[in-house]
């Protein structure tokens, strides 16, 4: 187990910055995701954490020892990678072995580190084979086999279930999660899927174009996103958005169309304010009278709730219902936005401005 | 209609596109093969009407009775076991280097290649004159060094010839397996690198573990071709030295045609031609076997 404290990283490709300032501070033995886009630079701070990339400025620091010019091997991490990065000519249990091998480790020693992770991996009937002869999901639990017999401060995972298949993924998310529970190793990993970081962090990171939106608990960052970005980024279905001029003696939003939504109770000196105003799919109810009167324009059931994609004069919303209602395409749904429940931007800067109706 | 469809048969346009090829394989390499097989039975000047029928005589005669066949033999092996050591050992060298993000990178490559774009016999008479020991380029260059008393007859000397000939075959042929070896190097899976570093290996480590394994493959294609060029190994050692001094560059390919062609014993030639094909059958077989198993493999 170790800290990591990541203080104003950069990284620069030429003129081209890539990463700017970023603060992060791991505790002992916590999980943290890096989550964002593809090229918000997630990987590339994973990379500069294990010295696979160089640090233009700034300092990485594993248990207070900054880490900046030493050697990947030298920082006693381990990271498992995207396409799990197996060596095809070995064995897996050789695989497993190599790193401890290298560092001159007796033999007898390798052997039962390589069995205890076998047996926690359940890789045992797999030693003897080559990486060609696994499936995807045994050679993602060999790459950790391989992390795990190094008994590293820090393990480092690079969007390492983006390969497997939909069921596959959902189970070794599981594992991941419940082997770092058993561990207690420090782990950062990289992902561009929210659901996984939701699932699997105990803090997350959400990084936009190299810069750090947010850092909090998964529940901190879904129910107070700091910003538009995180709160568009986090939950799926994603939050809705309705842009318009606050007016708040109609307790409404006068939206592009001239019509008013009501969004509840906001401070009375917010009013005329352009604003962004964000409500979870799940907040939106169907009611039986009054309310909003939308058109539903799309109807996707997954079984255990219905996403319904619904037009409210003019703009687009999506409502989440759990329970099961006769609703088809070209239906009038009467809506209401669950009180409290709502989330204001500032429509130039993306910045929160009230963290739910009524609170400021 | 019909015509139509006969054309749109697969199997149809398989021949038509083979065809061609075939029928010249067949009259330019087939028949010449077998040909030379029935005519290393015989004793034949190449011009006389009949040829005699000798059986096995010019085997035992070259086995046992033509000491420039051992030589000849002596020599090719020789050239053989350089041609799979050190043109592949500077190939793979240059790649690696090759391969780093340097300045010109893509212009040194096609220079390093060059050479192989040029014919043998050019390469030999370029080389013969910078092998001159009056005005050769080596040699003044040895005399720029003060070496000028030291200058040896590169391609008179018995000892060395062979040798300097084999120099000039390395500048021409290690452009080819560079190429192929930087094929494989630009392949070599980068996060393998790097979870090699991340494991504790330093730059040998990563060579032996990472890089070496995945060029097993193209290693394999670079050394059985090696042979196969060395087997035939001709217009070099012909353009320079014709085999000389005294018989010491001779290789059995040209030892086969200077017996035919300027011996005018074709019999003789073609059963040291058999010999040679005999010793390249058994590098070719073995190849085109694990050739075909890795394509199964890869399917």
């Amino acid at each position: 187990m170790a800290s990591v404290t990541i203080s104003s990283v950069r990284k620069t490709y030429g003129a081209v910055s890539v990463i700017h300032g970023v603060d992060i501070d791991i505790r002992h033995g916590e999980f943290v995701v890096l989550v964002g886009p593809s090229g918000c630079g997630k990987s590339t701070l994973l990379r500069m954490i294990a010295g696979l990339e160089n640090i233009s400025a700034g300092t990485i620091a594993i248990d207070d020892k900054v880490v900046n010019h030493l050697e990947p091997k030298d920082r006693d991490i381990a990271m498992v990678f995207q396409n799990y990065a197996l060596y095809p000519q070995m064995t897996v249990a050789q695989n497993m072995s190599f790193a401890l091998e290298l560092a001159k480790v007796d033999k007898a020693t390798i052997r039962q580190k390589v069995d205890a992770a076998a047996a926690i991996l359940g890789l045992e009937p797999l030693l003897d084979r080559k990486p060609a002869q696994l499936s995807g999901g045994q050679r993602q639990r060999v790459a950790m086999g391989r992390a795990i017999v190094r008994n590293p401060k820090v393990f480092l995972f690079d969007e390492p279930l983006s390969n497997l298949d939909a069921k596959l993924r959902v189970a070794m998310r599981a594992e991941i999660k419940s082997l770092h529970q058993r561990l207690g190793t420090t782990v950062v990993y990289v992902t561009h899927d929210q659901i996984e970081a939701m699932t699997m962090a105990d803090k997350i990171v959400v990084l936009n174009a190299g810069r750090v939106e947010q850092i909090g608990t998964p529940l901190e960052l879904y129910d107070r996103p700091v910003n538009r970005f995180v709160a568009g980024f986090i939950g799926s279905p994603a939050m809705n958005f309705l842009r318009g001029t606050l007016q708040v003696d109609q307790a409404g939003l006068k939206v592009a169309s001239g019509s008013v939504i009501a969004i509840g109770a906001y401070p009375v000196e917010l009013t005329g304010r352009t604003v962004e105003f964000g409500i979870r799919p799940e907040h939106i109810q169907v009611t039986e009278t009054g309310g909003l009167d939308t058109l539903v324009d799309v109807v996707e059931p997954t079984g255990s709730e219905t996403h319904v994609v619904a037009d409210v004069a003019g703009e687009k919303l999506v409502a989440l219902i759990r329970r099961r209602m006769p609703i088809s395409v070209g239906d009038r749904l009467p809506i209401v936005f669950e009180e409290g429940q709502g989330h204001l931007f500032d429509a130039e800067s993306g910045q929160r401005l009230i963290l739910s109706s009524g609170q400021a | 209609m019909a015509k139509r469809a006969i054309l749109s048969d697969i199997r149809i346009q398989t021949w038509l596109l083979l065809g061609p090829a075939l029928v010249i394989y067949v009259v330019f390499a087939v028949f010449p093969m077998l040909d030379v097989i029935w005519l290393s039975a015989f004793k034949w000047n190449g011009l006389d009407p009949v040829k005699e029928y000798v059986g096995a005589t010019n085997y035992v005669d070259i086995f046992t009775k033509d000491p420039v066949f051992w030589v000849a033999f002596k020599n090719t092996v020789i050239w053989t076991i350089l041609s799979v050591s050190i043109p592949p050992m500077v190939g793979l060298a240059l790649a690696l280097g090759l391969n780093q993000p340097i300045f010109g990178r893509n212009s040194l490559r096609a220079v390093y290649y060059l050479p192989v774009i040029i014919a043998p016999i050019a390469v030999a008479t370029m080389w013969r004159w910078m092998y001159n020991p009056f005005f050769g380029l080596f040699g003044q260059i040895m005399t720029l060094l003060g070496l000028g008393a030291y200058v040896p007859d590169w391609l008179g000397s018995r000892d060395a010839a062979l040798y300097s000939a084999f120099a000039a075959h390395v500048w021409q042929s290690v452009g080819f397996s560079m190429v192929l070896f930087l094929a494989g190097v630009q392949e070599v899976n980068k996060s393998l690198v790097e979870a090699a570093r991340i494991d504790g290996a330093g730059r040998w480590g990563v060579f032996r573990y990472v890089t070496l394994p995945a060029l097993r493959t193209t290693l394999t294609i670079v050394l059985v071709l090696a042979i196969i060029s060395s087997l035939k190994a001709f217009d070099i050692v012909y353009g320079l030295t014709g085999g000389g001094p005294a018989q010491s560059t001779q290789m059995l390919a040209l030892w086969a045609f200077t017996q035919s062609m300027q011996i005018f014993d074709f019999g003789r030639g073609s059963a040291i031609s058999v010999v040679l094909l005999a010793v390249t059958l058994a590098v070719v077989i073995p190849y085109m076997r694990w050739n075909q198993k890795r394509e199964e493999a890869a399917q």
